[in-house]
């Protein structure tokens, strides 16, 4: 490890709003200068989780989540998953873990969304859409009943973007209440894409003609009617 | 995360297809708006407009100004300008009848509302198109219209779905540019080989320190879906400098002069050799001592360059000897400028001159760049399936978690 390294790691034990980020920019070029040695990775990795376990200020800790947003592996999840509770650092803490790739951070924040309600609860679920796994259609189709209307929207979207057969048949099979049947009408239609891209177009079909059943608004039977023209319906 | 799922975009650039192709009407006839060959009730097109700085300022004028517009709504999160927004469009009309919001969302509710525009910081735009695109209106939202690579394929798929006419914001791409611009589209130049742009720096960190908020602004609402941070003068101010002391030089809401410069001179280069409608599949990053430089491959061969050394600002290189047959330059749909533009589109229903999925394709050229300049080596981009096609690296810089309870 250099010795900016070094400095750097030593500055983040109190490195708080208003430090100069170029006290911390050896991390970044470190991170440039180990693409491809997995060794230093995986001991550059260990440092920035040795800094979110440490009593760092919550700008230290957002420095280590940025960087493990881009180096981040399974090693990370567990001490992320820690912070997912946290009103200050669920956000940064979802910044990597969105974006680390294996089953280990979808599988952290499924589980901690039963610990956590409101605005976070909304942010995991959009967290979980955007890794697009089927592994989370289950838990996401369980929230569209929920009572918080902001999570079962949520819910619904995330289901759009995770885009599969299995997200649209719990779409289409949700209650939509008032004020979630825009957000279940939206991602459906979202899905029902996928489908005419791989040429399933009954199941498209069969997606917009529940859209239209719905009392849709305006907008949404606008969309649902292009929807039914690009299935070939007259 | 699963980055091997198709998408949309996956299926209609690998087929080559257009929405149109798929049966997709790119932008919704007037028939499926129930109206048929009958023009709507009202001749004024009605609207309002979020985030109303710098730019968002200069947009109202443009739209409130124009008689085909009735302007109703002005939304802002700081109250010093949106009671100023407010009483210019109480005054244009002498009444007191233009509401003033701070949250967007209020004003996109509205159904008398048929169009916005947004000139929110870059980190808002995406979700605000894709709201107003959910909520039935056309949109004109200021460049750069995206911050990260998935924002832009969810804009362009919103805009579609819900047939909206969506347009960019450069005005420059068919103003500014048309010394080369006419050459290139005339033919004298010959098949074009590669374009280069001037192109300045791009945004950095920002940890400025905490600052006592001004009474009269939200400052949740300001940050939205991007990483919290305590209010800093410095952090929020619209100025145009992307080089310290406003947003445009901060990459929590902006690419810098990237995106910003971008926007326009990319968008121009791109125009003028007419790979608009394409992304590129390479992109090279050169270091030379302490220069860096950038080449941008597109599938058709034609080659952008980013700060090339010897090559000047939109020097092209062509083949002036060979033969090569004029076309038609595209143009705005009205006189008066983008705005104008934008505005006969929605009443004919057309493609704007700066529709929304060429604008995406610039902003990408933007992202790919920043994101081979962050990483310090080359890239290949996949536009089919907007992926970095085995570069696991790469494709987490594809896009960013957005704060609670912020989301695309």
């Amino acid at each position: 490890m250099s010795e900016q390294l070094d400095k750097a790691f030593e500055a983040l034990k109190t490195y708080d709003w208003g430090t100069d980020p170029n006290t911390v920019k050896a991390i970044d070029d470190e991170i440039v200068a180990t693409h491809g040695d997995a060794a230093a990775r995986k001991k550059l990795e260990g440092q920035l989780v040795l800094v979110l376990k440490s009593e760092a200020p919550r700008a230290a800790k957002e420095v280590a989540c940025r960087a493990l947003k881009t180096i981040g592996t399974a090693n990370s999840v567990p001490v992320l998953a820690t912070l997912l509770a946290d009103e200050n650092l669920s956000h940064m803490a979802r910044y990597a873990l969105e974006r680390i790739p294996g089953p280990e951070a979808g599988q952290a924040l499924r589980t901690a969304l039963a610990k956590v309600t409101g605005k976070l609860k909304v942010g995991m679920i959009s967290s979980l859409g955007a890794r697009r796994e089927d592994a989370s259609v289950t838990v996401l189709q369980a929230l569209l009943a929920d009572s918080d209307a902001s999570v079962a929207q949520a819910a619904a979207h995330a289901l759009g973007d995770v885009g599969s057969l299995a997200a649209v048949k719990a779409l289409i099979t949700a209650k939509a209440g008032d004020a979630t049947k825009g957000a279940i009408a939206d991602a459906s239609m979202q899905c029902a894409e996928h489908l005419i891209a791989a040429n399933n177009k009954a199941e498209a079909k069969a997606t917009y003609d529940k859209v239209m059943a719905g009392s849709p608004s305006k907008a949404v039977k606008t969309a649902a009617t292009l929807g039914l023209q690009a299935c070939g319906a007259k | 995360m699963d980055t091997n799922q198709s998408t949309r975009r996956d299926f209609l650039k690998t087929t080559g297809l257009t929405t149109l192709a798929l049966g997709f009407p790119t932008i919704i006839p007037s028939t499926a708006l129930g109206q048929g060959a009958t023009p709507p009730p009202s001749e004024r097109i009605v609207m309002g407009g979020i985030g109303l700085g710098n730019m968002g300022s200069g947009d109202m004028n443009n739209f409130l100004n124009n008689p085909k517009v009735q302007y109703v709504a002005v939304c802002d999160v700081r109250g010093g300008v949106r009671n100023e927004r407010k009483n210019q469009v109480d005054g244009k009309y002498n009444n007191k009848d233009c509401k003033a919001y701070v949250d967007f969302r209020e004003l996109l509710a509205r159904p008398d509302i048929d169009a916005v525009h947004i000139a929110t910081p870059d980190h808002w735009h995406a979700i605000q198109m894709i709201e107003a695109c959910r909520a039935g209106k056309d949109v004109f939202c200021q460049k750069p219209e995206t911050r990260t690579l998935r924002e832009g394929s969810l804009v362009v798929e919103a805009a579609r779905r819900y047939g909206r006419v969506v347009s960019g914001g450069s005005q420059r791409v068919l103003e500014d540019y048309r010394k080369i611009v006419n050459p290139c589209w005339g033919g004298e130049l010959g098949p074009i080989k590669a374009i280069n742009v001037q192109m300045g720096t791009i945004s950095k960190a920002c940890n400025l320190p905490a600052e006592n908020c001004p009474a009269d602004m939200d400052w949740e609402m300001w940050l939205g879906p991007a990483p919290w941070a305590p209010y800093n003068h410095s952090r929020c101010d619209g100025n145009f400098s992307c080089e310290g002391g406003s947003w445009r030089s901060y990459s929590d809401y902006s690419g810098g002069n990237m995106t910003d410069w971008g926007a326009h001179h990319i968008g121009g280069a791109t125009f003028a050799v007419d790979v608009r409608e394409l992304q590129p599949t390479d992109v090279i990053l050169t270091v030379e001592g302490d220069k860096r430089w950038l080449a941008f491959k597109y599938p058709n061969g034609i080659e952008l360059t980013l700060n090339k050394p010897g090559k000047g600002q939109h020097q092209v290189d062509g083949t002036p000897g060979e033969k090569r047959e004029p076309k038609k330059i595209p143009d705005y749909a009205a006189k008066g400028g983008i705005g104008a533009d934008f505005l006969e589109c929605i009443k004919t229903r057309g493609k704007p001159f700066r529709d929304i999925e060429l604008a995406v394709n610039t902003v990408t050229v933007c992202h790919l760049g920043i994101i081979a300049y962050t990483l310090g080596r080359s890239l290949k981009w996949d536009a089919a399936k907007q992926t970095f096609p085995g570069d696991e690296e790469a494709n987490r810089f594809i896009d960013r978690a957005r704060r609670e309870p912020w989301q695309l």
